[in-house]
């Protein structure tokens, strides 16, 4: 790849928002000064401390024939449709990689069936046809589905969740999949409509403001949420030359993070928001006088605005006086995991319009954000360089360096890109399952732990039980090792699959909403029914500082996030990731969700799951860790009917004598795939065949799978293992070789 | 300031533990004057170390089983300190809300 091919341009921008259904209704207000931000329309808020939003007006329609369908999945529609749009993208045409970032997926048409049918005594007789057909856009994952039938095929779609930060991270997972070559154009990008469940649980933390919000104002009073969904086009450069396309700007460098602080709170010193800014500038050879803008996350909440200028004036130092920055959530309102792709959106625009967006709501600037704000109505100035920060919930952090796409030098980042992925390693390993549930819940430290609920407690032992194989932690006992600071763990992050997020705990949370009104709704329950939360905790608890985010995909959720965390690693992003999923008991999916989507027949449903430590081959060499494995390499498809969309290029076996194929469920589709390749010739088993795995049938069976994988390289029984997992319509494959 | 009963304490600290998932702790184990937010200072008896989401979440159970509505912000910090301050707040609260009787504490 030359360094021209190089560069990441975005080349299409689609926006859906309370300002308007298009890109220009949308930009046009924002400069303006505008904002449509008035009481809530789509539910009653009666009692509530805050009752205003950043409503979307017009969600366009989706086309019909599409029913059911859910808000969340229309606003990523409109705004994904006018970004390919943009960019004259046909994915038809040209190979196009899906990535989409939210939080609520079909919440909000899906919260009362779920309250009801926990409700009911046996969830399996609960809801009645029309409740089931509603109940499948519930999945975080049922949103970049439904973009799959309304504008693919893609050749591989992925969903993540990192809270406030989703959007911003299907950035850069889409970038990456550009670098390594995967596919040769991205639709990325977030969506999120407005819940009675995020409504009640911002109301509930008191982090909503009464009135329309005031980023950086000393009088401000909290967030206003808002709705909407964004979607970017990007490419690299010599694809969007040789489709004759004009770019937007150029996605210049990127980085990722976790505080590992407090599952709500920003930590105030803003040390990791800091490191990021300061990572991602150095990736895109940037330095601070250069920058020219800054799009900041800016909630307005109490705690985050200064902590964010602290960061930006530690990472920036004397430049930032020059710097303008502004909050758009003062006027779209937190649009949740639309705002880190909404929000990059408009910096972009930015830039190829040389304007610089509104801080609106600001009127008497908090000192101790000790900022040059822009006023209250757009204006002119050339942004050669501008930063997009995301800070979510859980402390997952991202920040995006966007330049004008002719800007810079011809020359790459010392990234991987001409020297293709960082090679990956397995360092360590951990199951869990039904017979070790309880002892794991208990080697918790019960007073760091009391916030995490069953699915949090699990993943978090699961995690620390991985960690510790791979020689990266001490004792789970060891409290003060546990505090987080000692393992300075900056480099390593952590990638959980789950496919339903904590959905009895939605349920539980909305019923309890129905039954004493909104005053009573938990605080601390809220911020655990977040998809990324079991994530955002095993974060805190063990101190990870490195990417974290949970992604979604039915019953492939953990092989979602092992291919993710290959992905990332091989980008350069992390030193290590721990990667894997986790699934709890959940009467609700046993009783209602699993039958929706995996249809009636499936064995009875367990509890458990797995969990690698994945690390690039140098950060293994240079702590002189044990290599359980090494990764060849990553896929992930869609179906198209007649196999995947596009053909995968798995590496051969060496020695099909000497290599095997572990399929994680009988199915047709992995079958299908393998049918012409090499591989179809390996030994093949399917599912789990140690009994000692303790692992149960859930959705989780795929990074159980993986360990078993793993293990049997170790032993020596194989050299090379192609591991394959499915769910309806996509897969997933890995090729790891011996050590 | 009302003085709250001993059953009182004992009910609140029990809505504690169970409130705020403070496992394994035995409610008569903490201190009526203890501080519940923050560290503890010097000769002081040892806080239960809560945060701010405590805090909102325990606003939320004593209301549910109370009916008494904590208050905010500035007002807030006198009434959190202890079990002992919560208390009699609550105690307060309850005997205005049942006609007349002592003031309640400001």
């Amino acid at each position: 790849m030359t360094a021209r091919e190089g560069r990441i341009w975005i080349t299409g921008v689609g926006l859906t928002t309370s300002l308007g259904s298009t890109r220009e209704a949308t930009w046009t207000r924002l400069m303006a000064g505008e904002r449509s931000m008035g009481p809530v329309t789509l539910f009653d808020t009666e009692g509530q401390r805050s009752r205003i939003a950043a409503e979307a007006a017009h969600v366009p329609a989706l086309p019909p024939g599409v029913e059911p369908s859910s808000r969340t999945a229309a606003l990523a529609w409109a705004s994904a449709r006018e970004a390919l749009g943009h960019a004259k993208l046909s994915p038809k045409r040209v190979s196009t990689g899906l990535c989409v970032g939210t939080t609520t997926g079909g919440m909000l048409e899906t919260e009362e069936i779920l309250a009801s049918a926990l409700a009911a005594a046996d969830p399996r007789v609960g809801p009645d046809a029309g409740a089931r057909a509603r109940l499948t856009t519930h999945p975080l994952s049922a949103v970049g589905d439904a973009l799959v039938d309304l504008l693919g095929p893609f050749a591989r779609v992925r969903t993540l969740c990192s809270a406030c930060s989703s959007g911003a991270n299907a950035l850069v997972l889409g970038a990456t999949w550009l670098r390594h070559g995967s596919v040769d154009a991205v639709l990325v990008g977030g969506a999120d409509a407005l819940s009675r469940l995020t409504f009640t649980g911002f109301n509930a933390l008191g982090a909503m403001a009464p009135d329309a919000c005031r980023p950086f104002d000393r009088r401000r009073r909290g967030l206003t949420l808002g709705e909407g969904g964004a979607f970017l086009v990007l490419e690299r450069e010599g694809s969007a030359r040789k489709r004759g396309v004009r770019p937007v700007a150029e996605l210049a460098g990127f980085a990722m993070g976790a505080e590992a602080h407090h599952i709500t709170h920003p930590d105030p010193q803003g040390v990791v928001a800091a490191r990021l800014l300061g990572q991602a500038l150095a990736r895109a050879g940037v330095a601070p006088p250069e920058v020219r803008y800054v799009n900041a996350h800016g909630t307005a909440t109490v705690a985050n605005d200064p902590m964010e200028a602290r960061a930006l004036e530690d990472a920036l130092g004397p430049s930032l006086d020059q710097i303008p920055v502004s909050s758009s959530k003062g006027q779209l309102g937190h649009t949740l995991g639309a705002a880190g792709a909404l929000e990059a959106g408009l910096t972009a625009l930015a830039v190829e319009r040389g304007r610089l967006p509104p801080g609106v709501g600001l009127e008497e600037p908090d000192p101790a954000c000790a900022l040059r704000h822009v006023g209250p109505r757009g204006c002119e100035a050339q942004v050669p360089v501008a930063l997009s920060n995301a800070f979510g919930f859980g402390g997952m952090a991202t920040v995006l360096v966007v330049r004008d796409a002719y800007g810079g030098d011809r020359v790459e980042d010392a990234g991987p890109a001409r020297l293709g992925p960082r090679p990956v390693v397995v360092t360590g390993v951990a199951t869990l399952g039904e017979v070790d549930a309880e002892g794991a819940l208990a080697s918790l430290d019960g007073a760091r732990a009391r916030r995490l609920d069953r699915g949090a407690s699990l993943a978090t032992a699961l995690v620390a039980r991985a960690l510790e194989d791979a020689g990266r932690r001490g004792a789970l006992s060891d409290a003060s090792q546990a505090a987080g600071a000692g393992i300075g763990d900056e480099g390593v992050g952590l990638v959980l699959g789950s496919a339903f997020g904590d959905v009895d705990g939605a349920a539980a949370y909305v019923q309890r909403l129905l039954a004493k009104g909104p005053r009573l709704a938990s605080p601390a329950d809220f911020p655990n029914l977040v998809p990324s939360s079991p994530a955002g905790h095993a974060s805190v608890y063990l101190g990870l500082r490195g990417p974290v985010l949970a992604t979604g995909d039915l019953s492939a959720s953990g092989e979602a996030a092992l291919v993710t965390a290959v992905e990332l690693l091989g980008a350069g992003l992390a030193k290590g990731l721990v990667a894997g999923a986790l699934e709890p008991r959940s009467r609700l999916v046993e009783g209602v969700l699993g039958a929706v989507f995996a249809g009636a027949g499936a064995l009875p449903r367990g509890e458990g799951g797995g969990a690698v430590v994945l690390e690039t081959a140098d950060e293994a060499a240079a702590r002189g860790a044990r290599i359980h494995a090494r990764v060849v390499a990553a896929f992930a498809w869609r179906d198209g009917g007649e196999g995947p969309v596009q053909a995968l290029s798995l590496p051969p076996p060496k020695d099909p004598s000497t290599a095997r194929v572990l399929r994680v469920r009988a199915d047709p589709q992995g079958r299908a795939m393998l049918a012409d390749s090499p591989w179809a010739a390996c030994p093949e088993h399917v599912g789990v065949q140690r009994s000692s795995s303790a692992a149960g049938h859930h959705e989780a069976l795929g990074a159980v799978v993986f360990v078993e994988a793993v293990g049997i390289l170790r032993r020596g029984e194989a050299r090379e293992i192609l591991v394959v997992g499915t769910a309806p319509g996509r897969g997933y494959a890995l090729v790891l070789s011996a050590p | 300031m009302t003085a709250s009963s001993t059953e009182l304490r004992a009910e609140l600290k029990a809505l504690l533990v169970s409130a705020l998932n403070l496992r394994g702790r035995d409610p008569a184990s903490i201190d009526d004057d203890a501080p519940l937010f923050g560290a503890a200072a010097e000769g002081q008896a040892k806080g239960l170390g809560l945060d701010s989401l405590d805090a909102l979440e325990l606003a939320m159970a004593v209301e549910e089983r109370f009916g008494v509505r904590l208050p905010e912000g500035e007002d807030a910090r006198f009434v959190y300190r202890s079990v002992a301050t919560l208390a009699d707040y609550v105690a307060g609260a309850a005997m205005q809300g049942n006609g007349p009787g002592p003031p309640g504490p400001r």
